[in-house]
């Protein structure tokens, strides 16, 4: 377990320094000075251009500047933003925590609702409802994002009326903002209308999470079904049937871990596919989350505020690809241990 | 009495266009306690035909039979759910690559818990977990496996072949079956884990009175540990009896080249001299001959054997063969 610890621990290191190498080259390639870019000082006069000079190293070496990109990076010193002149890390440390949240939740709601019908998919392979999972898989993956958005807030929003079209929660409630991911923030508070705010917020962020959601729950749908199909072909499946076990205590002590294995190994690969469409839902939705402001940020050729932008939100799902490692090495004793001839 | 008797069993694969009959009419007995062989080369149906007795084949084979009792209860008048419960009460399976027949990601002691049938533990529901483990830990024991702490705590990759397959013989004695069948339980072992396999089967055996059916593609290595041999080839039954007539004085062209092909039967020969063995190989399933499947192999083939022959027993060898060694006056 160490050494798998310290490999992932190792690929991290690695993935964070390429990252960290291509956001310091953007500072050269966008168009404009590169001390600009780097910085967000739009507007500043000589003196402070040769003060920011002195302090970013343009002087000395690029492997320095490097060294000295890096160095601020960690000590959270992001620049400001070209356009609203604000200090990066203040305007990231309040979108993202309302990124991790909705696209924490939507993949929560795609794992719990895809993983399970994938696999009833499974066990009434080739019969009609299996047909029928597969094509509403199908049409749910093929659909595109922004038109589900709209329709979704089309239909619930304005014809139902069941939840709100836009924002993270209704501006009557006011919440001490502890650590920036709402739901937690309300409950930790002390505020007399805590239960009717968590509520609100709830009904907030159940619709862009199910829009997001949808085209990983179909991906997770397939995946579970291939990997649960795959399972019950084994020789372990047979022979557990042979001890004399139901079909049912099968698939639940045997099948279900063994197939999860092979489903989790896909979780960091889609989370990646998943931040892409919450950045879209984000717009659709005016979720105050770091993709939208993202998005705008490009619209406005705020270089300072893409690349740290583009930083933060790789290194998130960098950082949950790894988690999701540590979960597949959780349920799977093979990769736990040492291999012979590895 | 007979232990089981099976009359004209047939496995069917639906292809696309035709039906493949993969065994094709094979009949079956057993004596309660008897150890028996069943012989024959890769692809000659014989896993298909114990996992049918098993009732663990995929949907996709279909089989019919036209008499399947069990201790002389017909279960060819059972729904498939009953037949199941009383064959999953008493009889067990092992399986080649004992590895890959246990759960990678559960433990050795859970699996062989898991298979602990639940009405045979005493105690009330908090002493029945205890009892349980203990079980557990005295079939390990039963089956020559000493460290059990290892052992219940281990994952199957983390063992060797041997000990998973005496965990999956520990896993088979939990509901102390009537009948084993291994199903090449050696294969892809080393001989000397294949000894201790074949001794622990034989003492189960003798101590037990447990009958087994060993499956094999080996006819001279089961040949030590069995009384009576059945011999398939293709899909076809042909040739059944004890031990010794089968090795001693074999009726079937087929079983003749296969006594002949071991290298026992070949030590005369001189060095660097052929071995006898039949020209050709085992025909693939889409492209069966027609009537005895040995046909195109067969150094006595002859017109009449485009239909398939009839078993004929000659007191209680049975052979399936229009011109056998008997027939020919040769024995």
């Amino acid at each position: 377990m160490l050494i798998f610890t310290l490999r992932r621990l190792n690929l991290f290191i690695f993935t964070i320094f390429l990252l960290t190498v291509l956001s310091f080259s953007l500072a050269f390639l966008f168009p404009g000075d590169a001390l600009v870019n780097i910085s967000g000082q739009v507007s500043a006069n000589q003196e402070v251009l040769a003060e920011l000079a002195q302090s970013y190293g343009k002087d000395q070496s690029i492997f320095n500047q490097y060294v000295i990109y890096v160095g601020k990076v960690f000590s959270g010193d992001f620049g400001v933003s070209m356009i609203s002149d604000l200090p990066l890390l203040d305007v990231i440390s309040t979108l993202l925590p309302a990124t991790v949240e909705l696209s924490l939740v939507a993949l929560l709601i795609a794992m719990v609702l895809g993983i399970p019908i994938g696999f009833i998919a499974a066990i009434r392979h080739r019969k009609n409802s299996d047909n029928i999972i597969l094509s509403i898989a199908m049409i749910g993956y093929s659909v595109p994002v922004f038109w589900v958005g709209l329709m979704a807030i089309q239909l619930f929003s304005i014809e139902l009326s069941m939840f709100p079209s836009a924002g993270q929660i209704s501006p009557v409630y006011e919440i001490e903002r502890q650590y920036g991911i709402l739901l937690i923030d309300i409950l930790l508070s002390d505020s007399n209308y805590k239960w009717q705010a968590f509520s609100d917020a709830t009904s907030h962020l159940i619709l862009p999470a199910a829009v997001i959601a949808l085209a990983p729950a179909t991906i997770f749908i397939r995946l579970a079904r291939t990997a649960m199909l795959e399972v019950l072909e084994t020789p372990y499946i047979r022979a557990a049937k042979a001890k004399g076990l139901s079909f049912a205590q099968v698939v639940y002590s045997h099948a279900i871990r063994n197939a999860l294995i092979m489903i989790v190994r896909h979780i960091g690969l889609q989370f990646a596919n998943l931040i892409t469409i919450a950045m879209i839902t984000e717009v659709i939705f005016s979720w105050p989350g770091i993709g939208r402001w993202l998005i705008e940020s490009i619209y406005q050729r705020d270089y300072t505020a893409i690349q740290i932008g583009l930083l933060v939100l790789s290194s998130f799902i960098f950082i949950v690809h790894i988690l999701s490692d540590f979960l597949y090495a959780a349920l799977n004793p093979l990769a736990r241990g040492k291999k012979y001839g590895s | 009495m007979n232990l089981f008797d099976i009359r004209n069993l047939s496995i069917s694969l639906k292809s696309n266009d035709t039906d493949i009959l993969a065994v094709d009419r094979v009949s079956l007995a057993m004596k309660e306690g008897e150890v028996r062989g069943l012989v024959g080369e890769s692809g000659s149906g014989k896993s298909l035909l114990a996992q049918a007795i098993m009732g663990v084949l995929d949907p996709k084979w279909s089989v019919t039979a036209d008499r399947f009792h069990w201790r002389g209860q017909d279960l060819m008048n059972l729904s498939p759910h009953e037949r199941k419960a009383i064959i999953a009460k008493d009889v067990a399976m092992i399986f080649q690559e004992p590895m890959l027949s246990l759960d990678p990601t559960t433990t050795i002691g859970e699996q062989v818990e898991e298979a602990i049938d639940p009405a045979s533990l005493e105690g009330n529901f908090w002493q029945r977990r205890k009892a349980r483990k203990s079980e557990a830990i005295r079939l390990l024991h039963k089956v020559g496996i000493k460290h059990h702490e290892i052992c219940t705590s281990s994952y199957p990759h983390e063992l060797t072949e041997a000990i998973c397959q005496r965990v999956m013989i520990a896993i088979a004695l939990a509901k102390s079956p009537i009948l084993l069948i291994a199903d090449e339980p050696t294969a892809a072992m080393e001989s000397r884990n294949q000894g201790q396999i074949f001794r622990l089967l034989a003492s189960l055996n003798q101590l037990k009175s447990m009958s087994i059916l060993l499956i094999s593609h080996d006819l001279e290595n089961v040949t030590h540990w069995t009384n009576t041999i059945t011999v398939m080839y293709s899909g076809q039954f042909v040739e059944a009896g004890t031990t010794k007539q089968i090795f001693k004085s074999p009726l079937h062209p087929y079983t003749r080249a296969l006594v002949d092909s071991s290298p026992a039967a070949n030590i005369e020969l001189p060095p660097k001299s052929r071995l006898k063995a039949l020209p050709g190989s085992i025909p693939i399933l889409q492209h069966l001959p027609i009537g005895c499947r040995l046909g195109p192999r067969c150094p006595k083939a002859q017109r009449k054997c485009v239909t398939a022959p009839k078993a004929k027993n000659y007191h209680g060898h049975v052979v399936s063969c229009h011109f056998n060694m008997k027939e020919s006056g040769k024995v």
